[in-house]
């Protein structure tokens, strides 16, 4: 995201007639002629800034130092290790298997995600009837709390009852264990959280179809071009910088995945589902290394700011 | 992950519900109406760092935390409606959290936060993840005594588990050891029986070998059952079961690395491959699996928490129990203990303390209720009424308490721990057979060292 | 990128958003028909979980125990819910979830639009500064902080408390950005009008730009309260007390004694998830607006 430059404050004649305020500091219009003190307009950010320093550049930085300290849960002193932490953390199979578990979920959840999201905008905007009806069809799981989400998805994935194998059962197939086979396991996760999140991307590509100009459009069907012409070289096309930010986000929303994995399976089975950030969950919270945890948090927060750069320099040359 | 704990397991989806029992909790929606913490919340500021708005609107409400569900949960209930009626009731808010680490990490986290619930359930082999790091605070001994329970309630095996540096920490409510079940008209005909209807000892490898193919034969079906895949502790049970037999130490000392002895854990290892050789005993079976198979009567003898007990019982065949058979040179039963324990509280009000000594008092003399799910009153005034020697089968296993092995005692060790988890790796391999003994031993000990070599977070 | 586009008309294209384009089909019979089946086809799936939820909410546990794919296996009843909302929890959560989201909303709104219009009019010292520190923690994900906010908030006594659920969430530097791109593209006109008529800035603020800026305030103000009535996370971690938990941190913790009941279990989904469907039926426009507008950081 680019930062929009400052606008330049509009010179012009001081309003006249400004009755004496009793707030000295925050009166008078933002120009350059009231603001001797340099503090005009500061009053209004000042709360904001309050709360930003407090609940956000104190933890980042705390964070950093408490990884370089023994930090614990227990109620104890703590000491300073330097490096120890992050030595730990790259020599840690486990980060490494969780890293991975996060990457490849994100794989697998990303790709749905856009072009599932995409195909849905598409088809809702075609012009069949119920608009609302669609809309809310595929938008309304994304309004579900996350517990809401995995209440029922375990319950389509219980074993014996559930929805899953009893529909294999009919089909006369083997019952599947959806997130207790090792190999099973994170692909249940992903679809439930296609089906969950995917509203978001629909309506983002919804919003931008409906913005598209119409002239092109109708030029092309002047012009006697087919409706799937018309989607590939027209619509799809114009769509290109909606899909590199829909992408981004969801890459990024995707790596910070935890909520529905602790719930269902708690990392389980045997590690194959547990995301980074559960990782820092449990050496943090479960083991006490509070120290440890902010370490992993920060490899993993160096990860995100590569990634994030990555994509904005690969989009950027695509563009 | 299953976790196939001390403690509840979910209810199974087809057993039908319990009839509507009188809610024990005392939370309702009078108490925390929107009316009420609404205008407490205004009245001591939205931002101010008041706690539960409710918290002053019951003051004598005792908060009590455990992961009981399924047949151990509703006897909690019972047990607190017990204690909640009459003269000196006690006004109980029950929470219930899921069973597993996320159980520990709460309790955990809410000790540390300094507002803890009053009395909490703690696994004893936990004690060493808790105690230390100032997350439980001390037991007023006098205070206990006061309401009749003192040390000598219990036996010693147990109660030395129950301190950190001499302090005591947690009061046992039960042990509940890992032991065998059998099906008894199997068991009968394998000749496995002694005069009086009891499992007969069996005192050697050999012998629980041998026991095994005739139990087979008998019934028809499997031998011995045992469920461990994907088990985060089932095979841990049964090695340091069996590890304590041989007479060996397992410890894990602080800042050093595991001393074990691996000619020990070998023949141990072995043996377990012998005896689950996936032809007279199964190798591959799951927790449910090796439950459900014992309960269709498809194996003889299944090797389990007693805490299976209202489950297997409720399947309608003949059931016995005994204690875990002694094969190697003494006799060794692993074991836990449900405890109760105070959990850090910054604040703690002295009369809510004493309430809560009280209360544990006269929850332990209700643990003839809580013997009918299969633990052993730990309690031993309870042991040793005739009502609880007329329980069966669970009086025939009652001295399993006196032979009790617990894990090493170390912060990372216990019940649904990360410990626990990392042992059964290597061994459920060398049980399927995927990884020879010795292998499997030199990964449990690196596992361990693994472990040990982190930095100890509540020394 | 034109931050204003969708922002200050918003209604420019508002009679398509329930017409859809006849246009992309064109006239053809196939595609409709294919068209269509397809869209069918997804929304009968993305519906079936909520179909089999509802279905099994209202049978009797023992009903719902039954094998079968059909949904309905036995007398419909309201035994779960009323057992559910007997018991008092959900209730309890239900008030914390709209007591914790709707004061983040409030107190994220006011320092937001405070803020963005600060950093959109002021000219005090430090300001570029100050908006570049908070452009970049956009980038800052707030799950990487809870192992340090906690540490924080044990060193302020604040866990378990409601303060310690709603304050971490109040700091949303996106929000400050869109709003600030938005208060930017506003006409100074009006607001210098006010301020010959001698009103003060705080005065100009709340009486010309913020009801200019109805559309887009309701926006943010869906959309935080959307992310604060679903966060997990964060709440799940610093409260341990159940009286004070949220719907989702309550439903994901605390058990009750006999385990897992099927139709209870659907049965509270169903009323957690309630007061955010009905709100979107009721307010179906503006909250796909607001997707539409925060989604993309107001571009």
């Amino acid at each position: 995201m680019t930062t929009t430059a400052p606008t330049a404050p509009t010179g012009g004649a001081a309003p006249t007639g400004t009755p004496p305020s009793t707030t000295p500091r925050g009166r008078g219009p933002f120009r350059k002629k009231d603001t001797a003190g340099g503090s005009s307009g500061l009053l209004f950010v000042l709360p904001f800034l309050v709360f930003f320093g407090l609940f956000l550049i104190w933890p980042v930085a705390h964070g950093l130092w408490m990884s370089l300290t023994d930090s614990s849960l227990a109620l104890r002193d703590t000491a300073f290790v330097g490096f120890a932490n992050y030595a730990e953390a790259f020599g840690d199979p486990d980060v490494w298997r969780s890293l991975g578990n996060t990457v490849f979920f994100t794989l697998i959840t990303c790709v749905p995600l856009v072009l599932l999201a995409l195909a849905m905008a598409l088809l809702v905007h075609s012009g069949l009837a119920g608009q609302w009806a669609w809309r809310l069809a595929f938008f309304a799981p994304y309004l579900l709390p996350v517990t809401v989400v995995t209440l029922i998805w375990a319950w389509l994935y219980q074993p014996e009852l559930g929805f899953g194998n009893q529909l294999l059962a009919a089909l006369g197939m083997e019952p599947v264990g959806w997130l207790s086979d090792e190999s099973v396991a994170m692909w249940s996760i992903a679809a439930l959280t296609v089906w969950w999140t995917i509203g978001f991307n629909f309506l983002l590509y919804l919003a931008a179809l409906q913005s598209l100009p119409e002239a092109l459009d109708e030029a092309a069907v002047l012009d006697g071009a087919g409706a799937w012409r018309r989607l590939w070289s027209i619509t799809l096309p114009q769509l290109r910088h909606t899909t590199v930010l829909v992408a981004m986000l969801q890459v990024l929303a995707s790596l910070k995945v935890f909520d529905q994995i602790y719930i269902l399976t708690k990392g389980g089975p045997n590690g194959t589902t547990r995301p980074i950030l559960e990782y820092v969950y449990d050496v943090g919270f479960t083991g006490y290394r509070l120290g440890y945890a902010s370490a992993v948090s920060y490899v993993f927060f160096a990860l995100v700011i590569v990634i994030s750069i990555a994509q904005l320099r690969f989009f950027r040359t695509e563009d | 992950m299953s976790s196939s704990p001390p403690a509840p397991r979910p209810r199974p989806a087809f057993t039908p519900p319990p009839p509507p029992t009188a809610s024990v909790s005392r939370r309702g929606l009078l108490r925390y109406g929107m009316a009420g913490a609404g205008a407490a919340l205004l009245a001591s500021g939205p931002l101010t760092g008041c706690a539960s708005p409710a918290a002053s609107a019951e003051p004598s409400a005792l908060s009590v935390w455990d992961p009981f569900q399924g047949g151990d949960g509703m006897l909690m209930d019972d047990m607190i409606k017990a204690v909640s009626t009459g003269r000196d009731a006690f006004t109980v808010d029950r929470t219930i959290l899921e069973w597993g680490p996320s159980y520990y990490t709460k309790l955990a986290m809410s000790a540390a936060g300094g507002r803890a619930s009053d009395v909490a359930v703690l696994h004893l082999s936990r004690l060493a993840g808790y105690a230390p790091g100032g997350l439980l605070d001390p037991f007023d001994l006098d205070l206990l005594a006061e309401f009749g329970c003192t040390e000598a309630d219990f036996t010693p095996a147990v109660w030395k588990r129950t301190q950190h540096q001499g302090t005591v920490y947690a009061i046992p409510l039960d042990v509940h050891p890992f032991i065998v079940f059998y099906d008894r008209d199997a068991a009968d005909k394998a000749g496995l029986l002694d005069s009086s209807g009891e499992l007969a000892p069996m005192g050697s490898p050999e012998a629980l070998l041998d026991a095994g193919k005739a139990l087979a034969k008998a019934n028809g079906g499997a031998g011995i059952l045992f469920g461990h895949v994907n088990d985060p502790a089932q095979t841990w049970r049964l090695f340091a079961a069996l590890y304590a037999q041989t007479g060996s130490a397992f410890t894990l000392p602080e800042g050093g690395t595991a001393r074990i002895d691996i000619d020990a854990a070998n023949r141990v290892v072995t043996f377990m491959q012998q005896l689950f050789d996936g032809k007279t005993n199964p190798n591959n079976l799951d927790y449910y699996g090796s439950v459900a198979t014992f309960i269709g009567g498809r194996g003889g003898m299944a090797m389990l928490g007693e805490w299976e007990l209202p489950t297997l019982r409720k399947s309608g065949i003949p059931l016995g129990a005994a204690p875990f058979p002694q094969v190697f040179d003494r006799p060794a039963v692993y074991t836990d203990s449900h405890s109760f324990v105070l959990p850090h509280q910054a604040d703690p009000d002295p009369a809510r303390r004493r309430e809560a000594h009280r209360y544990i008092a006269r929850m332990l003399s209700q643990s003839l209720t809580w013997a009918s799910a299969g633990h052993i009153p730990a309690y031993q005034p309870v042991l040793s009424r005739p009502e609880y020697g007329k329980l069966r089968p669970q009086s025939s296993y009652a001295d399993a308490g006196e032979v009790a092995v617990l894990d090493p005692p170390n912060w990372f060790a216990g019940a649904a721990s990360n410990f626990q988890n990392r042992m059964c790796q290597p061994l459920q391999a060398a049980l399927l057979g995927n990884i020879p003994a010795e292998k499997a031993v030199r990964q449990m000990v690196r596992e361990a060292n693994t472990l040990l070599q982190q930095p100890n977070p509540v020394a | 990128m034109s931050a204003t586009a969708t922002a200050v008309r918003p209604r420019r294209r508002a009679p398509r958003a329930s017409d859809g384009s006849p246009m992309l089909l064109g006239h053809g019979r196939l595609p409709r028909v294919l068209a269509g089946s397809a869209l069918v086809v997804l929304a009968a799936v993305w519906l079936l979980p909520f179909v089999w939820a509802v279905a099994t909410s209202f049978q009797s546990e023992q009903d719902v125990a039954k094998p079968g794919l059909f949904p309905f296996k036995g007398a419909l009843t309201l035994e779960s819910y009323e057992r559910i909302l007997s018991r008092g929890n959900v209730p309890t959560w239900a008030f914390n979830s709209f007591l914790i989201a709707g004061l983040v909303t409030l107190i994220t709104v006011a320092l937001s639009t405070l803020a963005a219009y600060g950093f959109a009019r002021g000219t005090f010292r430090g300001r570029r500064t100050l908006l570049a520190v908070t452009v970049a923690a956009i980038m800052v994900p707030p799950q990487l902080l809870v192992v340090p906010l906690f540490k924080q908030m044990l060193l302020f006594h604040l866990v378990d408390t409601y303060a310690a659920v709603i304050l971490p969430q109040v700091v949303a530097p996106m929000m400050v950005f869109i709003l600030k791109r938005f208060f930017e593209g506003l006409p100074r006109e009006l607001e210098d009008a006010a301020r010959i008529d001698g009103a003060s800035e705080l005065r100009v603020f709340l009486s010309v730009v913020l009801p200019l800026s109805r559309p887009i305030v309701a926006s943010v103000a869906i959309f935080v309260f959307i992310g604060a009535w679903n966060n997990f996370m964060w709440p799940f971690i610093v409260t341990n007390d159940p009286d004070l938990m949220t719907l989702p941190v309550g439903l994901a913790t605390v058990r009750d004694s006999f385990g897992i009941l099927y139709a209870q279990s659907m049965a509270s989904a169903l009323l957690a998830s309630l007061p955010l469907i009905v709100m979107f039926l009721l307010f179906q426009r503006r909250i796909v607006k607001s997707v539409a507008t925060t989604g993309f950081g107001g571009t």
